[in-house]
């Protein structure tokens, strides 16, 4: 079971995941180029965050492999973790949905603030 | 093998072995990856990283997983104490005045806690405008001032506030840097809106008083006052938390009973110790018996909830030993 609303590291993760499996440093590249740079992912941070997700069963290890002698497992989404991610993107879109109905409905009443005070100001 | 590879692996003993055996070569590999290619020694940030999940991985392996979160929320419950108590000092030292009684000055304020009260008060500015990392400096400095403090003003025979004052300030600023990283702009508010009620009630009951007030009337019974909200805000987040079946609320009650019997020093070392005048001595050896009874009482909730993660783990073991149609 997890909780809903996703903490942001879990969301990002389950974003990147959301395509071909993959490894540690692909997953700490990929978060920081979805969030364009706003969440910065350490090794530690990265692995107790993938521990979680494995108990959860957001996740699961697809493989591993060696690379220039450096071992790197690969991680997927599982369906559990599709489906909350789904969700998850669907209670944010609603709530932005709302946002922007709101700021819609405040904008003509603050727009005449604008030109007044630039008048008074001239 | 590269000598940053080695420190890395040197570094990784934090987590448990057997998480290290399994897990290690993914890690290392990962922490090289991302490294510099000169690069022979891992950053202070790689270190802190590698220390800080080596200690929630054995928490996790304790069947504790829930302490860091726990401490994460009495970090937020501590800053917010620690702006309050910044706010309510750093008024008194305004509105108090220095003149009667033949109390010794600042230059207009009372003590050279000013300089503490207003930095702790900096802090709380800095955590609702600039990022965690801004707000963890400020808090450092903080705490290096209210630490600075006390062999600066006895090296220029200048007045201070009282150990008792700064001891428990100490400790919530250093709980305090463990504040999560995101959280919304009207929560890191909190403190700074808490900060002023604080110096508002300073400057009703305070207002012309003498700058003792340190010791005296309401000042001296602000402290004690303090940890008495301050146990029942977190007594109460255990009971809410709980009842949702997170644990969060408890961890973070047992974290700050440290703080909060820290917060009663004064009324402990003169009424209960028995010391007339607390001096250096008292006030250590009191502080020295509530880190014990405080750490003790949380060493014993971690073990008691290790022993009981174990049992769980055993009976499930046991459970899937039996045989699927019989039970048996």
């Amino acid at each position: 079971m997890v909780d809903a609303p996703l903490r942001e590291p879990t969301f990002w993760i389950l974003t990147a995941l959301a395509g071909p499996p993959m490894h540690g440093y692909g997953i700490i590249r990929e978060v920081a180029a979805l969030s364009e740079g706003r969440l910065s992912l350490r090794p530690g941070t990265l692995y107790g965050a993938l521990d979680r997700m494995v108990d959860a069963g957001l996740i699961e290890a697809d493989r591993e492999e060696v690379v220039d002698g450096r071992q790197r497992r690969y991680y997927r989404l599982s369906t559990t973790g599709s489906a909350t991610l789904a969700g998850e993107t669907e209670r944010l879109r609603r709530n932005v949905k709302a946002a922007t109905a709101r700021l819609g409905a405040l904008a003509p009443a603050a727009r005449p603030i604008a030109p007044r005070a630039l008048g008074g100001l001239a | 093998m590269r000598d940053l590879e080695r420190r890395y692996r040197q570094l990784l003993r934090a987590y448990p072995a057997g998480y290290r055996q399994a897990r290690g070569g993914e890690i290392v590999g990962t922490y090289l990856d991302l490294a510099e290619p000169d690069r022979r020694w891992p950053s202070i940030i790689d270190v802190v990283d590698v220390l800080a999940g080596g200690v929630g991985e054995r928490l996790r392996a304790a069947g504790a997983a829930d302490l860091i979160p726990g401490i994460r929320l009495a970090a937020v419950l501590s800053f917010i104490t620690a702006t309050a108590l910044a706010g309510f000092w750093g008024t008194a030292e305004v509105v108090t005045s220095s003149a009667s009684w033949g109390a010794p000055a600042f230059g207009p304020f009372a003590t050279t806690g000013i300089v503490v009260w207003g930095c702790w008060l900096l802090a709380g500015a800095v955590h609702v405008i600039a990022p965690a990392r801004w707000a963890r400096v400020a808090i450092g400095l903080a705490l290096f001032l209210t630490a600075a403090v006390v062999p600066i003003a006895a090296l220029f025979e200048l007045p201070r506030p009282y150990l008792f004052v700064l001891v428990p300030q100490v400790t919530l600023g250093l709980l305090a840097l463990a504040f999560p990283a995101h959280t919304a702009r009207r929560q890191r508010l909190t403190p700074l809106a808490v900060a002023s009620a604080a110096a508002l009630i300073a400057a009703g009951v305070l207002s012309g008083k003498s700058s003792w007030f340190y010791r005296f009337n309401y000042g001296g019974a602000f402290l004690p006052e303090a940890g008495a909200v301050l146990l029942l805000t977190a007594m109460l987040a255990a009971i809410v938390l709980s009842l949702r079946g997170d644990a969060r609320g408890l961890w973070a009650l047992l974290v700050l009973l440290t703080p909060i019997g820290l917060l009663g020093l004064y009324p402990l070392t003169e009424n209960i110790v028995g010391a007339g005048h607390a001096d250096f001595r008292v006030i250590t050896g009191t502080t020295a018996a509530i880190f014990l009874l405080g750490g003790t009482t949380l060493a014993a909730a971690l073990a008691i909830r290790a022993r009981s993660s174990a049992t769980a783990d055993t009976l499930a073991v046991r459970l899937h030993e039996r045989c699927p149609n019989c039970g048996k």
